[in-house]
């Protein structure tokens, strides 16, 4: 007690800026304390929860292997996959649940192919995991759509291609790409026609992604390119141009000619790299007036 | 009749999971590494008669865990390795190590299935 009266005289008796100083040390110990106690317990709640999910993941793996193994001999589906689809149906109801399903049927879905990738749409199909995603696709939260086409690309659903193209103009980059992405990874070539309706720009990045979906279709049976040559949207020229570059488009050759003339530099760069490659010394001589103008 | 043991390298515990039930299905005996560091140790210890092996894995990449096989326990076991598209490079340099086949990913268990009883047959 005296040692505490002490103290307080000591404290009263200092002046006016060393007492400040003194509050100012205490405050900001109290503080660090406080904050070390705080990232303690947040750190502690997320390994709780990171067990959990790990948990969750475990259960759902070992039950989505014995689904895909207890495929009936008639091709229909058994009893065993009837009873683990209700369990799953009645466990996605919970948030944390339903994500451990749809990470565990991801990183399969990104694995095999064949009987077992239809099986695992079928299993999304059934489970009702679709109508989460759907009901994700309206939300006001941006990211949630973008995972939520992301996820229904995966899935390969068909379905939602109407509710998906809204999104082909929407003013986050993320969202539009999924979207684009989604309908290009699933309608093939066809699902390029969102380019005519497209108004804002394509990142060189994204267009390679584009490319890259479209190079590991095994039908490579491609549309007509010629009226996004003609697109008034910048970037939509340019990845017009890369597709015939890539799919060899000789008969084009008309149109990337026109093309030299283009008001934009860019273009008019590009479409004379696509005809030197595709045409080489061919056209070199009507390069030229375009260049010096 | 003694199975042949496999040893699977792979770090996608479901993709592992789901082989596992595959091949063991198929009477093999199944040895799971969920990096290329347990895979070497699982090699040395269990001297299996056939790897499967991812090329991108944690510690050890695929191709450590093929050179390790071949250079420094000099072993002859083959090597069946899973790859991703546009992986292509690391699937010649996977061959040049001594792979004996190669898997592009997304695959199908059926057809793996396939490749490992020719594997045996040979």
């Amino acid at each position: 007690m005296n040692i505490y009266q002490h103290l307080l005289e000591f404290f009263n008796e200092t002046p006016f800026l060393i007492k400040f100083a003194i509050i100012v040390v205490v405050v900001m110990v109290i503080t660090i304390i406080v904050l070390i106690i705080s990232l303690k317990m947040i750190r502690s709640l997320l390994n709780i929860k990171d067990k959990e999910i790990l948990g969750y993941k475990k259960e759902y793996e070992a039950l989505v292997v014995e689904y895909l193994f207890s495929e009936a001999q008639t091709g229909e589906l058994s009893d065993k996959q009837h009873s683990i689809i209700l369990k799953i149906k009645e466990d996605i109801k919970v948030i944390p649940r339903r994500k451990s399903v749809i990470t565990v049927l991801s990183s399969l879905m990104n694995e095999v192919s064949g009987e077992m990738s239809d099986a695992i749409q079928t299993l999304y199909h059934k489970t009702g995991l679709i109508s989460y995603a759907k009901v994700r696709l309206k939300s006001k939260k941006w990211h949630l759509v973008a995972k939520a086409i992301g996820e229904l690309r995966r899935f390969k659903i068909h379905e939602v291609q109407d509710e998906v193209s809204k999104y082909i103009n929407h003013p986050r980059v993320e969202v539009r790409k999924e979207a684009q992405l989604y309908l290009v990874h699933l309608f093939k070539f066809k699902g390029l026609n969102f380019l005519d309706d497209l108004e804002l720009p394509l990142s060189e990045w994204h267009q390679l992604q584009l490319l890259e979906a479209l190079l590991n279709l095994e039908d490579q049976k491609i549309c007509d390119i010629k009226p996004w040559l003609k697109s008034a949207n910048i970037s939509v020229v340019l990845f017009a141009l890369k597709l015939v570059k890539v799919y060899n488009q000789f008969e084009l050759k008309d149109t990337l000619v026109e093309l030299l003339s283009h008001p934009e530099k860019e273009v008019k760069l590009y479409a004379s790299v696509v005809l030197n490659k595709l045409f080489g010394y061919e056209v070199a001589a009507s390069l030229k007036p375009n260049y010096i103008n | 009749m003694q199975r042949h043991k496999i040893v699977l390298a792979e770090d996608n515990s479901t993709l592992s999971l789901l082989l596992k039930y595959r091949l063991e299905k198929e009477g093999f005996e199944v040895l799971i590494a969920a990096d290329g560091k347990s895979a070497v140790e699982l090699v040395e210890n269990h001297h299996p008669d056939l790897v499967l092996t991812d090329i991108m894995m944690p510690f050890y990449s695929g191709l450590e865990v093929i050179s390790h096989i071949r250079n420094k326990l000099k072993k002859e076991t083959p090597v069946i390795v899973f790859s991703s598209a546009g992986q292509e490079e690391m699937v010649l340099k996977a061959f040049s190590l001594g792979a004996n086949d190669f898997m592009t990913k997304p695959f199908s268990p059926n057809e793996l299935i396939i490749r490992v009883k020719r594997l045996f047959s040979v």
